[in-house]
């Protein structure tokens, strides 16, 4: 099942080839775009004085929300154009990379404004 | 596109800065009470106009499809700037990355990448040379 799956797979890259550099450019967009968001997620969260769990479910909201930002403004409504994997790459793409800068700025915020 | 964007991030900035400034007057003023939700309001907005100015402000996805980029290619010319292989994709990195080690270095410079043998001997007599003569120059 699997190796007729990569089969297909390979066919369909063979008949429609990427182009590699452009994925590069798309996925470092999205991660510079993670990042920003992240830290400012994390300025909201601690400045409102969220703890624990609510604090990572502020950022996961705030992060599907950048997602169809980037949904809306740069695929255009059409991510399989720019991503091999539109619900990997897009909606998926980097969101754990962003939780360190997110902890971060909550953290120093809420030390800064609430306590 | 650039003017909405910067727009777009002021306005958001001077939002997020008023909200957080509030907040902490807020909180120096009536410790332990809930945040007025004028407050909460101005800062939520603040963060979705930031995070839309930041996406708005980001640079073009470029379409992975080879029959798409190679039409847009086609149609617009390679007109974006930056460096471009003799195949036509782009040159992403940024030339060499220890260039400031001053090796001048690698495929675009003039050298073969790295620097010569520090010349022992010629420093030596150098040493000797000064030393004879006293340590004046």
């Amino acid at each position: 099942m699997a190796f007729t799956a990569t089969m297909s797979e390979e066919r369909e890259l063979a008949i429609h080839p990427i182009v590699q550099t452009s994925v590069q450019h798309n996925t470092q967009v999205v991660s510079n775009i993670r990042n920003l968001t992240a830290s400012l997620f994390g300025v909201a969260a601690g400045t409102l004085g969220l703890e624990s769990y609510p604090g990572f479910i502020f950022y996961l909201v705030g992060t599907l929300i950048v997602s169809g930002l980037i949904f809306a403004f740069r695929t255009e409504g059409k991510p399989s154009e720019y991503f091999h994997r539109p619900f990997g790459d897009l909606w998926g793409g980097d969101v754990f990379s962003g939780l360190s800068s997110f902890v971060l700025t909550w953290t120093l915020f809420y030390g800064l404004v609430r306590a | 596109m650039p003017f909405l964007g910067t727009a777009l991030n002021t306005a958001g900035l001077l939002f997020l800065t008023h909200a957080v400034y509030s907040t902490h007057e807020h909180t120096a003023t009536f410790a332990h009470t809930p945040l007025p939700l004028d407050i909460t309001i101005e800062l939520l907005v603040s963060i979705l106009i930031l995070s839309a100015g930041i996406v708005v402000s980001s640079p073009q996805l470029k379409p992975i499809q080879w029959a798409k980029w190679a039409g847009k290619i086609q149609r617009g010319g390679r007109h974006s700037e930056g460096k471009w292989t003799r195949e036509g994709e782009e040159v992403l990195s940024e030339g060499d990355p220890y260039a400031f080690l001053g090796l001048d270095g690698g495929i675009g410079g003039k050298g073969e990448g790295r620097r010569g043998f520090w010349d022992v001997r010629g420093k030596r007599k150098e040493y000797a040379h000064w030393a004879k003569t006293g340590g004046k120059q």
